[in-house]
């Protein structure tokens, strides 16, 4: 059984939120979690794994640490905690894509369930108009936003365990001649998912945290109806 | 008269969002050339679609099923449709329903055997059902009882239905959700956004809906033929097209507009353009003259018809039918041919009608001018994915200035006041549907959805306060992930000025039909009749062209009924 790339989405999103995760952040969430599936990676489990090690931890103690006095974020990020978070650390990358210039690499440390970012990193792709390495542990990744090209393969990308990461622009062309289409071995996006079934459960309780229980007086204020339908 | 239309000066500017997208205005929306429906009947005639009917197999009590096909220029989008046997007291609109009188599918190609087998197990329980990516929509109806059975014991007898009877339901069945786009496992939208015909939105559910009709109405005749037993006649073509398909809306489908904040700019630009183009075309010829008063007069029957037993839209209708009498005597004594002419009326209806005729005024004037407005509908999908990211490197200045600009009615309420924010939206456990709580009476605030966005843009402009105006978006955001949500909204908002409501959504005044109403009729809904505040009734295709019809009528204009149908 396969699933629609949008019901991956909607319940990634209400599951991130179910985990305690702010709704914007529950958002990109959805966006992320639907890349990696759709681009046959593990991302729902990865998801599902990362919100047990998480669950309802304070955003501070997982996001990269704001340096005062600084336009944010100097250095190499790090948690508070010691463990990043990779959606919020991938969040912070994309919003900060523009410092991805040649020679200026963004590093973090200690990311656990790296996979997780590389969406983060696609997306900046797009807006940079040029494609982004990835990298931790024995694992290179290059990505244009939409396709996904793995130097290493598979070995390192479901490990949930922290690492340190890398981003960077790749070398860009030369100005006079874009860069040839690459023609070694890629993941495009498909369009649907094949998930994790389990993991998928997992992710269903976390999402139902955010529904209200049912009541007899909020089926009626809730929806406005009792009138009988056999008019 | 006629210059070429694309070399035409846009010298009337479109609507400031600010007037636009208020509620009261948007819940006063009128069908139009780019409504949904419309659009794909525009289609499907120009494009010479075929229809076939390869499967009708109803036993006597009404159970069994039936295919109907549509065959484009390209391929074949069959409606595979389910009849049962609901006994009474399991018929209910509501989303929690579990059983229905007809329950369909939209499949992608013909389906074989196969096919019907795997979705005879699943579309019949519909929600608890599972479909895949070959099925492109899930839906159901239950009968109008009493009109089902005036028609079907009608032509039993050998006698066509009463006229009246009709026009006081509108229709046989009436659909309770239509799912698409991924929904229960369907193909996603993006699967097959880039077929022509799928491209505008909602295409694929619309038509579902249109090849409901047809068979909707062969049920009925089927049924009275059996019951007839040789006595019973053919229904009349003409009182068949009276008929359109109902449609309860409830408030699943009001946060939509919310959710999807490109998509729902992208539809307000198309018809405010439309309108913006019509105003600036500086002279009339006679033939668009005509067929403008023409279409006024068939609106003032189309007011005259429309029923309704709620207060609010006895109300609606009492000051609609007024104005559209203003405007008709306004136009008979005016000069419609030069000087801007569309342009004066508009500014016209502004000072001396309310915004229900207003709207009904700038959805008609366009009725003249499908070479200047149809080509429209190719700009309100939404193909602008990157919206979705947050610009970190923004400075805040600039994020305060959008939030002033664009937001300065949320500004200008007070969120302490219990009434500012006395409802919640949230979604109930027993059917994964939004609704709408009293925050105060209800323990729903901790599962409240992020769908009041005139709130929380007032909270993000309150936490910006003692930022400095050259710290960036990103830097803001670690500290204050909690406005990430607004952020993206707000800059959306600066660059696609009709993505956000600008009213207060969780007020206690809040009226979610307005919502609703302003939804269903980009879908090109006529003749709305509320429910109760948040559901709402409405006839889709009604006097549209059946399937075997749609080349033989030239007939976009069949939202507008003929002449002479009100009885006022």
């Amino acid at each position: 059984m396969s699933h629609s790339l949008n019901e991956i989405e909607a319940l990634s999103k209400c599951a991130a939120r179910g985990a305690g995760l702010s709704w914007g952040m529950a958002e990109e969430t959805g966006k992320a979690i639907r890349w990696l599936e759709s681009h046959g990676l593990p991302g729902v489990a990865m998801l599902a794994s990362l919100l047990a090690q998480n669950d309802r931890i304070a955003h501070g103690a997982v996001a990269p640490q704001f340096l005062e006095g600084t336009r944010g974020l100097d250095g190499i990020w790090a948690a508070s905690s010691g463990r990043l978070c990779p959606l919020i650390a991938g969040a912070a990358l994309n919003d900060c894509a523009d410092r991805l210039t040649a020679g200026h690499d963004i590093e973090m440390s200690n990311v656990s369930h790296p996979l997780l970012a590389v969406p983060f990193a696609a997306w900046a792709a797009i807006h940079l108009g040029a494609p982004v390495t990835v990298a931790w542990g024995r694992f290179r990744g290059e990505t244009d936003g939409y396709g996904l090209w793995v130097d290493d393969p598979i070995a390192q990308i479901e490990a949930a365990t922290p690492a340190a990461m890398s981003f960077a622009l790749a070398a860009p062309a030369a100005a006079a001649a874009p860069a040839a289409p690459r023609n070694d071995p890629v993941l495009a996006p498909g369009q649907r998912g094949h998930v994790c079934l389990a993991a998928w459960g997992h992710l269903n309780t976390f999402a139902h945290r955010t529904y209200a229980p049912a009541s007899e007086t909020s089926r009626l204020l809730g929806a406005g109806a009792g009138e009988s339908d056999n008019d | 008269m006629s210059a070429p239309i694309s070399d035409r000066p846009l010298v009337i500017a479109k609507r400031d969002p600010a007037q636009v997208m208020r509620l009261a205005r948007l819940g006063s929306f009128h069908q139009c050339r780019l409504s949904f429906m419309r659009i794909l009947t525009r289609r499907m005639t120009r494009e010479g679609w075929t229809f076939s009917r390869p499967a009708f197999e109803i036993d006597v009590t009404g159970v069994g099923h039936a295919i109907y096909c549509a065959h484009t220029p390209e391929r074949t989008y069959s409606l595979v449709a389910f009849a049962h046997n609901l006994p009474a007291e399991k018929r209910s609109d509501r989303v929690i329903a579990e059983a229905w009188d007809s329950t369909f599918t939209l499949f992608d190609g013909v389906p074989d055997a196969d096919d019907i087998t795997r979705l005879r197990q699943n579309i019949p329980l519909q929600e608890a059902g599972r479909v895949t990516e070959k099925e492109l929509s899930v839906s159901r109806a239950n009968r109008s009882v009493r009109l089902w059975e005036h028609v079907v014991s009608r032509l039993a007898a050998g006698q066509q239905p009463d006229a009246a009877e009709i026009a006081n339901v509108g229709y046989l069945m009436r659909t309770t959700a239509v799912y698409g786009s991924g929904k229960l496992g369907a193909a996603d939208r993006e699967m097959i956004a880039d077929r022509p015909e799928c491209s505008a939105p909602f295409q694929v559910e619309m038509l579902s809906v249109f090849l409901t009709r047809a068979f909707v109405r062969d049920l009925a005749q089927h049924m009275a033929n059996m019951r007839g037993r040789g006595r019973a006649v053919d229904l009349d073509s003409a009182i068949a097209r009276t008929m359109g398909i109902g449609n309860s809306t409830g408030l699943g489908m009001a946060p939509f507009l919310l959710t999807h904040p490109i998509l729902f700019n992208n539809w307000i630009d198309a018809r405010e353009t439309a309108i913006a183009m019509v105003r600036s075309v500086p002279t009339a010829s006679a033939a668009d003259v005509d067929l403008f008063r023409s279409l006024l007069a068939r609106s003032i029957t189309s007011a005259d018809i429309w029923r309704s037993s709620h207060p609010l839209q006895i109300e609606k209708l009492a000051l609609l039918r007024r104005d559209l009498k203003s405007l008709s005597t306004h136009v008979a004594a005016v000069d419609l041919r030069g000087n801007f002419p569309w342009d004066r009326l508009y500014r016209w209806a502004e000072k001396a009608l309310g915004v229900d005729a207003q709207e009904c005024l700038a959805s008609l004037i366009q009725e003249p001018y499908g070479d200047l407005v149809d080509h429209l509908a190719d700009q309100m999908s939404d193909s602008d994915a990157a919206a979705f990211r947050i610009n970190g490197s923004m400075p805040l200045a600039e994020l305060r200035a959008i939030l002033a600009r664009d937001y300065d009615w949320a500004l200008a309420i007070d969120w302490t006041e219990k009434d500012a924010f006395a409802r919640a939206w949230y979604v109930s456990e027993e059917k994964l549907e939004p609704r709408l709580g009293e925050r105060f009476e209800e323990p729903i605030s901790p599962y409240e959805q992020p769908l009041a966005p005139g709130r929380d843009a007032a909270a993000l402009y309150g936490d910006l306060k003692g930022w400095a105006d050259d710290s960036l978006v990103a830097a803001f955001l670690l500290v204050h992930p909690e406005h990430r949500h607004s952020v993206r909204r707000a800059q959306i908002v600066d660059r696609a000025p009709y993505a956000e409501i600008r009213d207060n959504t969780i007020g206690s005044d809040l009226l979610p039909l307005d919502m609703l109403r302003c939804k269903l009729a980009f879908f090109g809904a006529t003749h709305f009749d509320p429910r109760s505040d948040r559901w709402v009734r409405i006839c889709l295709f009604g006097n549209a062209p059946y399937p075997e019809e749609l080349q033989m009528r030239d007939a976009d204009d069949w939202p507008y009924p003929p002449l002479g149908e009100g009885i006022s």
